[in-house]
């Protein structure tokens, strides 16, 4: 939680007063890392899950996330913003809505291990697909979204409770995303791994079971 | 007067029997309750190697499965012409 705040306090510090300083080094993570988010590292760590692709633990109850490269090192934890609705799965068909017609109980960021990769979308846009089937992307803080929702001064504020205010997509620190998701993610991509809200961790990660049977075994 | 003394502290063998009996009694039904405990354990870790083996089967299945389905979420996101929008 310190290392949250303190990089919300660097996030506030910052000139622009748009995102994380570029280039700035991130605060440690495993202090602050909650015990859903440590095991799921530790199981993709020790099983490769990864594939040596570089990865992100979304972490929704505490709205930040945390980062890897593909070897498994810790480059930082970031505060997010993610869907306005408690949830972990998405609606079928909600991928193809338009947002004005996605209801406030659809507006879930699912939980799951995803493959995401850059992609185009509306108006040229690049962003990294999370789930494309739902339409749920990993960006910075849109420039076209209501200056009421206020999703800056959410994503700036140290308590977790005002970060859910998105359609599903997973907002971001701007500086984030283009000095260290962009250029982590943009050849082959990597792994998304949405901690859930209310559903069993290992009904979203089943093979946590087996991780927890295999460590049994090796004590 | 020794011989009689020494006679008295002797017990004879039907006395030893009768002690011991009871003792015996007891070691037989403990040996028999460890046999059935260690059969007992036996077989839990049979059962708990057998549940161990299918959960390594069972892991590496959804390993399997875990690809296939990266494979045809990147076929997706590749064949899928239409730019969408983004939940934002």
């Amino acid at each position: 939680m310190i290392n949250l705040i303190l990089a919300l306090a660097g996030l506030a510090s910052v000139s622009a007063a748009d995102d994380l300083q570029a280039g700035a080094k991130p605060p440690e993570t495993e202090a602050t890392a909650s015990v859903e988010s440590l095991r799921v590292a530790d199981w993709i760590a020790t099983s490769g899950d990864n594939r040596k692709l570089p990865y992100i633990i979304v972490d929704k109850a505490n709205a930040s996330l945390r980062m890897f490269d593909g070897k498994g090192k810790p480059l930082g934890v970031f505060p997010v913003l993610i869907g306005v609705a408690v949830g972990d799965d998405a609606t079928p068909g909600v991928g193809s809505k338009n947002l004005a017609e996605i209801g406030p109980a659809e507006k879930t960021t699912p939980a799951g291990r995803f493959l995401a990769r850059f992609g185009i979308a509306v108006g040229k846009e690049r962003v990294l697909w999370v789930d494309y089937a739902t339409s749920v992307a990993l960006h910075p803080i849109p420039k076209t979204v209501s200056p009421k929702e206020r999703r800056r001064q959410r994503m700036l504020s140290p308590t977790a409770d005002d970060n859910r205010i998105t359609f599903g997509c997973i907002n971001v620190p701007a500086a984030f995303y283009s000095k260290t998701v962009r250029p982590m993610f943009q050849r082959k991509g990597g792994y998304v791994y949405v901690l859930p809200d209310t559903k069993p961790l290992e009904e979203v990660f089943p093979r946590l079971r087996v991780q927890a049977l295999t460590s049994a075994r090796i004590r | 007067m020794v011989g009689a003394t020494g006679l008295g502290g002797c017990a004879t063998k039907k006395y030893v029997r009768e002690q011991i009996a009871p003792v015996s009694a007891r070691v037989d039904t403990i040996e028999a309750k460890l046999q059935e405990t260690d059969g007992t354990a036996k077989a839990a870790l049979a059962e708990a190697q057998a549940a161990s083996g299918q959960a390594q089967q069972n892991g590496q299945r959804l390993d399997q499965l875990n690809g296939r389905v990266d494979s045809v979420d990147q076929r997706l996101t590749v064949q899928e012409r239409r730019v969408k929008r983004p939940r934002n």
